[in-house]
């Protein structure tokens, strides 16, 4: 009974996730948790739970107390200052890595636009052909790697 | 983690903030990395990385300073 509850539930994860990076990909826009429960015939309920696990195994990342998607990352749910042009579409990213990580992801070549931390002046990067091709500015990470996961949001 | 035109307005940004410097990485390799993280983040057999793979990857683009390291 344990085991077939477990099956059923990896089951439903990987369904939801496999349809929210999906749509991600293909649409620039991030599926919310009706969206996804009208689009595998399952309950909101079921789906929230789904996506609470999800967030917990680091697959996505909701917004704080909520089962809000904010980002299926590389990608994200909501407009920021770091844009990502790829596949005729415009994506948004929480951050240069994941802005990176789209044209990663979609195996395809990206202009990314991103304002300096500091003065806000565009900076622009570009993936052709699997290879970064332009590189302004650089990177600046303010928590160390052991705490990156304690506040998502705030690294 | 932020993109910053140069190291002078990383300075100034956490100056103004009474932050310390954090770690830095050109964009080639947070181009490496993204490609290590991400390339198949949308296959349907993705799994997370482990902390040993996570580790190897870092350490892989160069990334070996104690600020770096993924153990508590």
């Amino acid at each position: 009974m344990t085991s077939d509850v477990s099956a059923s539930t990896d089951a439903l994860d990987r369904a939801v996730r496999l349809h929210v990076f999906g749509q991600a990909a293909e649409t620039a826009r991030v599926p919310q948790a009706p969206d996804v429960a009208a689009a595998l015939g399952q309950s909101v309920t079921e789906v929230e739970s789904s996506l609470l696990r999800l967030a917990a195994g680091r697959v996505l990342i909701l917004a704080p107390n909520s089962t809000t998607i904010w980002a299926p990352n590389p990608f994200c749910a909501v407009p920021s200052d770091v844009r990502v042009e790829a596949l005729g579409r415009t994506y948004w990213a929480i951050c240069i890595w994941d802005a990176l990580g789209i044209p990663a992801a979609l195996h395809a070549d990206a202009t990314v636009r991103a304002g300096c931390g500091d003065c806000a002046d565009e900076l622009v990067l570009e993936v052709r052909d699997g290879a970064l091709t332009r590189g302004e500015g650089i990177v600046h990470f303010g928590v160390p790697a052991v705490r990156w996961w304690e506040n998502i949001g705030y690294t | 983690m932020r993109l910053f035109r140069s190291e002078e307005d990383i300075d100034r940004w956490r100056t103004v903030r009474d932050l310390p410097l954090g770690g830095t990485m050109t964009p080639q390799q947070c181009w490496e990395l993204a490609e290590a993280w991400y390339a198949d983040k949308l296959s349907p057999d993705w799994r997370r990385k482990t902390l040993d793979d996570a580790e190897a990857t870092l350490a892989g683009i160069g990334l070996t300073d104690p600020f770096w390291n993924l153990r508590p």
